[in-house]
């Protein structure tokens, strides 16, 4: 469903320049779970990140269902973002003034949230194992708890794909091993491909992808076609 | 959208305040400054808009009590075709009522000739009379008196009372009230009585008040008058000299009367008096004076025509200039005011950062960003305005209630949807350099720093 085709990116700290990924190519499976391991700054995020549009490659070209990102003009971006993707961040990133179901609503505020999306809000909540907690704020819930109402923000659109960036690195085993369930579980019942970045390999299981990065460059790519 | 806006607002809410505050005083202050010019202009138009006829004056003198000419030029004016009637007046001020002295607000003995003034079609204190009766013929050689409404009120007297004015026991046949801070001043006598009282120089009178008959134009009429006049010898009026030869007179009146004489000196068309003559002290002044008049153009007219259109304009330039003054100190406050928006709009964008790139990441354009900068800054505009405008027409609503008859300030409905329009402006605009700053940045370099 992705193809990454030698893809290189650049980053320009001050006067040096990083060279975070160089000539990547791999292939990441529809409706699958697949995992970015490596060491920390051998590109892993930087790699998540172009494959979300939230950035763009130096060289080479990504394909989502056979279309180019780079061919995407800044509103198509902005869309291919609402429409497709979900994030779900190391740091949960919600947003502090709003409540868990309006930062699960949070991507569709500028345009008016209907009534239908709401009910199907509290319903991912609900499904998230959050139906009592809709009205809290962030401060008012666990990092768990917290990182749940991200997913149910990730899934709400309906997401083509689900990226993860370190998703349990902030939690302990139990509440990690928790998310991974609710990741896996709901992945299955709405058919998304999810994409995950980890320090963890514990929560790989047999059938899923793996690719290993370190230094920019793929180390090892295991993919089950 | 708006409550999310609403929402990061109420989450800063002592910075959202401080600012709302900074922008509230401002605005009020704008509103609270701007008052005074509406108020004067509204008086002017109350005044001015009411007089039809003309006046016949002094060149120089910024108003009647100030001014001083031939009696015998009455007659000589009644001739010229257009006049129906000449009204001579004499004007003094006043001060003592009821022994107490009077200063501010100023209060003037008001002596015009009966007969010719009850011929008159539009009087404008016979018109505003709403207790009693206004003078009549019987009441010429009396102390009999019409007081406005404001003086009587002051005073505790009403019609059949005595007052007493500047040692005078006058008896109040009638009440008026005009609703001018400029016309409510006068204490109207018979013409010979005040000339008695004043000592005021048998030979001359203060202005004659004119009503045309209809059949000339007015510009014309009054071009006519001039041109009449024109080559006479009559002293210019001095500002000095009579604001040093009327001692009792109040600052505030001196210094208001000087800044007219000025404005109107300004934009007239006539040699001004020379600082000169002003300059060489008092003795010297009338003899100097007359030396430059017979230098001076021998054209120009020995008698100055004002209609009342005339004298609105005039006082417009007056009000024009002040409100380029006034828009100068508004502009400090209101620029202190952008700025505080700007930085607390600033401060919080920068701290937001990683939730705009939160934003970004679940689809938010840039455009949607700015928007909800933009929306949360104008917020703040818009409610500085209205609480600006609120604070200030407390304050104007104040003011005009503790001095009712010194100042008279007018916001118009016109000037507060300014205020609040304008604030709402600053807002926006105060928003935008901090929401243009975040396009800058791209989503995750937003999101990285958290
Ligand atoms: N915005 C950036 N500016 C400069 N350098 C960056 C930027 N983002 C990432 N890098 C660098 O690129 C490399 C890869 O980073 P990243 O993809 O975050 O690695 P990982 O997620 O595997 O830890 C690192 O050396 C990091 O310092
Ligand atoms: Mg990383």
């Amino acid at each position: 469903m992705i193809e990454v085709r030698d893809v290189a990116k650049i980053h320009q700290s001050g006067e040096t320049e990083v060279h975070a990924l160089q000539g990547v190519s791999c292939h990441f499976p529809g409706q699958r779970f697949s995992f970015i391991l490596g060491p920390s700054g051998s590109g892993k995020s930087t790699l998540l990140y172009l494959l979300g549009a939230l950035d763009v490659p130096s060289a080479g070209e990504i394909f989502v269902q056979n279309r180019s990102l780079s061919t995407l003009n800044n509103n198509e971006r902005d869309t291919y973002r609402r429409e497709k993707v979900g994030f779900v961040f190391q740091n949960f990133n919600l947003l502090k003034n709003l409540n868990a179901l309006e930062n699960v609503l949070a991507p569709y505020l500028p345009l008016g949230v209907s009534t239908e999306q709401k009910k199907q809000a509290e319903e991912l909540l609900k499904q998230v194992g959050l139906g009592h907690r809709i009205t809290h704020r962030p401060s008012q819930l666990s990092g768990g708890e917290q990182q749940r109402v991200a997913i149910a923000r990730a899934l709400l659109k309906r997401p083509l794909l689900i990226l993860a960036d370190e998703p349990t690195g902030e939690l302990d085993t139990k509440t990690g091993e928790e998310i991974f369930h609710c990741l896996r579980d709901m992945s299955e019942q709405y058919k998304t491909t999810v994409v995950i970045v980890t320090h963890d390999e514990r929560y790989i299981r047999e059938t899923d992808n793996i690719l290993r990065l370190r230094d920019g460059k793929i180390a090892e790519e295991i993919v089950d076609q | 959208m708006l409550k999310f806006a609403i929402r990061n607002l109420l989450s800063r809410s002592v910075r959202s305040l401080l600012c709302l505050m900074g922008l509230t005083i401002a605005i009020a202050g704008m509103v609270g400054l701007f008052s005074i010019a509406g108020g004067l202009e509204e008086t002017v138009s109350q005044t001015f808009g009411r007089i039809k006829g003309i006046v016949a004056m002094q060149p120089g003198a910024p108003i009647p009590l100030f001014s001083r000419i031939p009696r015998s030029w009455g007659e000589e004016i009644g001739e010229i075709s257009g006049i129906a009637i000449v009204n001579p007046e004499i004007w003094s001020r006043v001060n003592m009522i009821e022994d107490k002295p009077v200063i501010s607000p100023p209060r003037f003995l008001f002596g015009t000739e009966l007969p010719s003034r009850l011929q008159l079609k539009h009087g404008i204190y016979r018109d505003a009379i709403y207790d009693g009766r206004f003078l009549s013929l019987e009441d010429q050689g009396t102390l009999n008196t019409v007081v406005s409404r404001q003086i009587a009120e002051q005073h505790h007297k009403q019609v059949g009372d005595i007052i007493s004015v500047n040692g005078q026991a006058m008896t109040i046949v009638g009440l008026y009230e005009c609703g001018s801070m400029l016309l409510d001043v006068a204490i109207i006598l018979d013409i010979d009585v005040v000339r008695d009282i004043t000592r005021f120089d048998p030979n001359s009178v203060s202005c004659f008040y004119l009503e045309q008959s209809g059949e000339v134009n007015n510009d014309l009429l009054v071009k006519n008058i001039k041109d009449h006049f024109r080559g006479r010898e009559l002293a210019s009026w001095q500002p000095a000299s009579l604001a040093l030869a009327n001692s009792s007179q109040s600052n505030i009146l001196k210094d208001f009367v000087n800044a007219i004489d000025q404005s109107l000196k300004g934009s007239s068309d006539k040699t001004p008096v020379e600082d000169k003559a002003n300059a060489k002290g008092k003795q010297n002044q009338s003899t100097d004076a007359d030396a430059k008049i017979a230098e001076s153009d021998q054209q120009q007219s020995a008698l100055e025509v004002r209609s009342a259109a005339d004298w609105g304009e005039r006082l417009e330039t007056f009000t024009a200039d002040l409100d380029i003054f006034l828009g100068l100190m508004t502009g400090i406050g209101v620029l202190i005011a952008m700025l505080s928006i700007i930085n607390t709009m600033l401060m919080s964008v920068m701290e937001r950062i990683v939730d705009f790139g939160i934003l970004k990441a679940n689809g938010w354009s840039n455009r949607d960003v700015m928007l909800l900068i933009t929306a949360e800054s104008s917020l703040l505009g818009v409610f500085g305005g209205i609480l600006g405008c609120i604070l200030g027409l407390i304050a104007i609503v104040i003011v005009n209630w503790k001095f009712v008859n010194q100042v008279h300030l007018y916001a118009s409905p016109g000037l507060l949807l300014f205020g609040v329009v304008f604030s709402t402006l600053l807002g926006i605009s105060g928003g935008l350099y901090p929401a243009w700053w975040t396009t800058r940045m791209t989503p995750i370099d937003a999101i990285r720093r958290g």
